[in-house]
């Protein structure tokens, strides 16, 4: 038996799969298949596998193409390459059956039909080298009729011994099985529940259109600008291949979904690149999760990744490398019964920084931190500063601001260096600097305006962290 | 008591309780209620200082806001220190009042209290007799502390001369705290802490 690699996702039920037995038994709409025959795919983060989505390893259908003598796809082939005696015979009238078929119609066989039994040498030999052979769904969708057949074939040959005259009346023939059937048994393609499925119903091959006929040449490119089967894409798998339309995609690797183009180069690597970027993605984003998951606030020393939903941000100081919530760090920068020189530094190293960063996850790196700040002045530079009020008020931190400053059509204005801080020490001097603020700030009621800032970066980090509501809501994202 | 705090409490205690200087006997920790508003710490006297052999116990409240406000901390046991009240054991140190920091602990505290009675402040007293005496007289400043951790925190008797000069004041029919404290502010001048008291 030879197992093929490639896979096929099937629903198995997962309570067979762990313990060998089902409490559903019967009922169980999911399919019962020993462990061995089976392996787990598809994990999603944090969770074990899917339930129920699960890997075949082996197709049950042989190939027709393999029977032939030769499969392109060999070890990769989706179908069953079988060797078993009990199929040879089989194998020979299906054969003969498709060679026949192909001497008789001639007019119906797809051009690739006849590319393929070209490549494929008179002789049995199983291991003969192939040639590459150009992928063609059809010949994919004539495999698996092809298994279709030989199952119904052996079925039949199985179970109805006794009955087979009797079931021959009903059964459709092929027209020149029966002259060349020396070698074989009677070829019996039966389905008397299922009569939309007999043969007669069921082209052999794809009718070719009207273009196809005019112009052979021009199908790939055609078939390059063809969408792949809605069904596939959408869940991953088309379930009636057999009979489906449309084209359909090939296994990709990474994502394992049928999801390659199986004619369109372009459109091929554009999704290995989205799947190399999701890929990459989903990497960082693990790495991240890794890196932050044991963090904890130095001012609550709660693990920070456990902290109730809206808590678990980190709040990044630029200038020192601690490690903070970010309510706690907040929280410590709003302390208003220190001097700002305290609050602005570092709790637990004295360093001082002019702003925090919210951020979902804890970064490491000199690189990672500096594009986490760049973001997210860029995000702030995106949001309408509330003091600037679109020109009409003014913004006590200048060109220094954070927040975007643009009039109410949009363009974007530079009101210059922010007016010089004055310093309480110098007693009257800082008063009228400390007015003008005042009266600027003095409707603006929730503002806890309780001391003055010592200098512009004062300034900043009271303002980026006063005004939680407009942005608190802002998280940066790995993108 | 808010949440944080009495989270924060709760897991400083066991930090306080694993760490390496809790093996050394060097801080100690207690409950005194269960909200952990309220602990008692205790620092040993740190080597080669006159508090050596001593250990002195100190009052903690946690106020509300912890660990955005430092804990409220004075000293229980008396010690005749010059950043430290002999009177009401008030701490004067800097990481207690403005310059605390929300990421210090219960263990840094108590190791920064450690350090302090190693290295005093005496630009910056709380109690400013002992202050002057350490300035002006340090021998004798080493000596009143040395007796004073003899007296109220259990270290080792060094100078019998000072118990009997309290010992004289205590049959004249002081108290022998009042006595000790004159007795110390007056450099152990028997005559001058005996006309201070019945002045």
């Amino acid at each position: 038996m030879a197992e093929s690699e490639v896979r096929c996702f099937k629903k198995f039920c997962l309570e067979y799969y762990n313990y060998n037995r089902c409490s559903n038994k019967k009922d169980c709409q999911y399919r019962h298949r020993p462990q061995h025959e089976i392996e787990a795919v598809g994990f999603v983060k944090g969770e074990d596998f899917i339930l129920g989505q699960l890997i075949e390893m082996k197709n049950q259908k042989p190939c027709y193409f393999f029977q032939l003598g030769k499969c392109k796809y060999q070890d990769k082939c989706r179908f069953l390459h079988d060797n078993d005696n009990d199929n040879n015979h089989l194998n020979l009238s299906v054969r003969e059956m498709g060679l026949r078929t192909t001497e008789n119609n001639p007019s119906t066989s797809s051009r690739r039909e006849t590319d393929h039994f070209k490549d494929v040498p008179n002789s049995d030999s199983d291991n003969a080298s192939t040639n590459i052979m150009q992928n063609d769904i059809y010949s994919m969708q004539n495999c698996v009729e092809a298994a279709c057949s030989l199952s119904c074939l052996t079925d039949e040959k199985l179970d109805d011994n006794g009955e087979n005259s009797k079931i021959n009346k009903n059964t459709v023939l092929y027209d020149d099985c029966e002259e060349g059937a020396c070698a074989s048994p009677p070829l019996v393609i039966v389905n008397n529940r299922n009569w939309a499925d007999a043969p007669e119903f069921i082209p052999r091959f794809k009718p070719k259109s009207y273009a196809e006929v005019l112009n052979p040449d021009n199908i790939m490119d055609r078939k390059a600008d063809r969408k792949l089967c809605p069904y596939a894409s959408r869940e991953g798998i088309c379930l009636s291949l057999s009979t489906c339309n449309n084209l359909h995609g090939e296994l990709c690797d990474m994502c394992e979904r049928f999801v390659l183009h199986p004619y369109n180069e372009v459109e091929r690597k554009r999704h290995r690149q989205e799947c190399l970027k999701a890929h990459e993605k989903n990497m960082e984003l693990s790495f991240a999760i890794q890196r932050s998951k044991d963090k904890t606030c130095g001012v609550c020393f709660e693990v920070i990744m456990e902290k109730t939903n809206n808590e678990q941000r980190f709040g990044i100081l630029p200038n020192c490398n601690h490690c903070f919530c970010l309510c706690c760090i907040r929280k410590w920068r709003q302390a208003r019964q220190f001097e700002n020189k305290i609050i602005r530094a570092c709790p637990e190293c004295r360093v001082t920084s002019d702003f925090v960063c919210p951020s979902m996850y804890w970064v490491d790196t000199k690189e990672e931190k500096e594009k986490l700040i760049n973001d997210y002045k860029k995000a702030l530079a995106n949001k309408a500063c509330k003091y600037f009020k679109k020109g009409l008020g003014k913004c006590p931190f200048g060109n220094k601001c954070f927040y975007m400053h643009a009039d109410s059509e949009g363009r974007s204005v530079d009101v210059g260096p922010p007016p010089r801080q004055r310093r309480h020490r110098y007693g009257d001097a800082e008063m009228d600097v400390l007015q003008v603020l005042l009266w600027d700030f003095l409707d603006d009621r929730d503002f806890p305006w309780q001391s003055m800032a010592d200098d512009l970066e004062d300034l900043v980090s009271f303002f980026t962290e006063s005004d939680e509501s407009d942005w608190s809501d802002y998280d940066i994202f790995f993108d | 008591m808010a949440n944080i705090a009495a989270q924060r409490i709760k897991r400083e205690f066991k930090e306080v309780i694993r760490s390496e200087e809790v093996a050394k006997c060097a801080i100690k920790v207690e409950l005194v209620d269960n909200n952990y508003t309220e602990l008692k710490g205790e620092i040993a006297g740190p080597p080669d200082t006159p508090y050596e052999g001593g250990n002195f116990v100190l009052e903690i409240k946690v106020p509300e806001t912890y660990p955005f406000n430092p804990p409220k901390v004075r000293f229980i046991t008396k010690i005749w220190h010059p950043n430290i009240s002999s009177v009401t054991g008030a701490i004067c140190l800097d990481i207690l009042k403005d310059q605390w920091a929300a990421a210090m602990t219960l263990r840094t505290v108590l190791l920064s209290l450690q350090a302090l009675l190693a290295a005093a402040e005496p630009d910056d007293p709380q109690d400013a007799v002992v202050a002057r005496q350490y300035k002006e007289n340090l021998e004798m400043f080493k000596l009143t502390a040395r007796h004073w951790t003899n007296a109220y925190a259990g270290g080792p008797s060094v100078n019998p001369e000072c118990d009997d000069k309290i010992k004289r004041l205590v049959d004249m029919g002081i108290e022998e705290h009042q006595a000790r404290v004159a007795l110390s502010s007056y450099n152990w001048d028997l005559e001058r802490a005996t006309e201070q008291l019945f002045s």
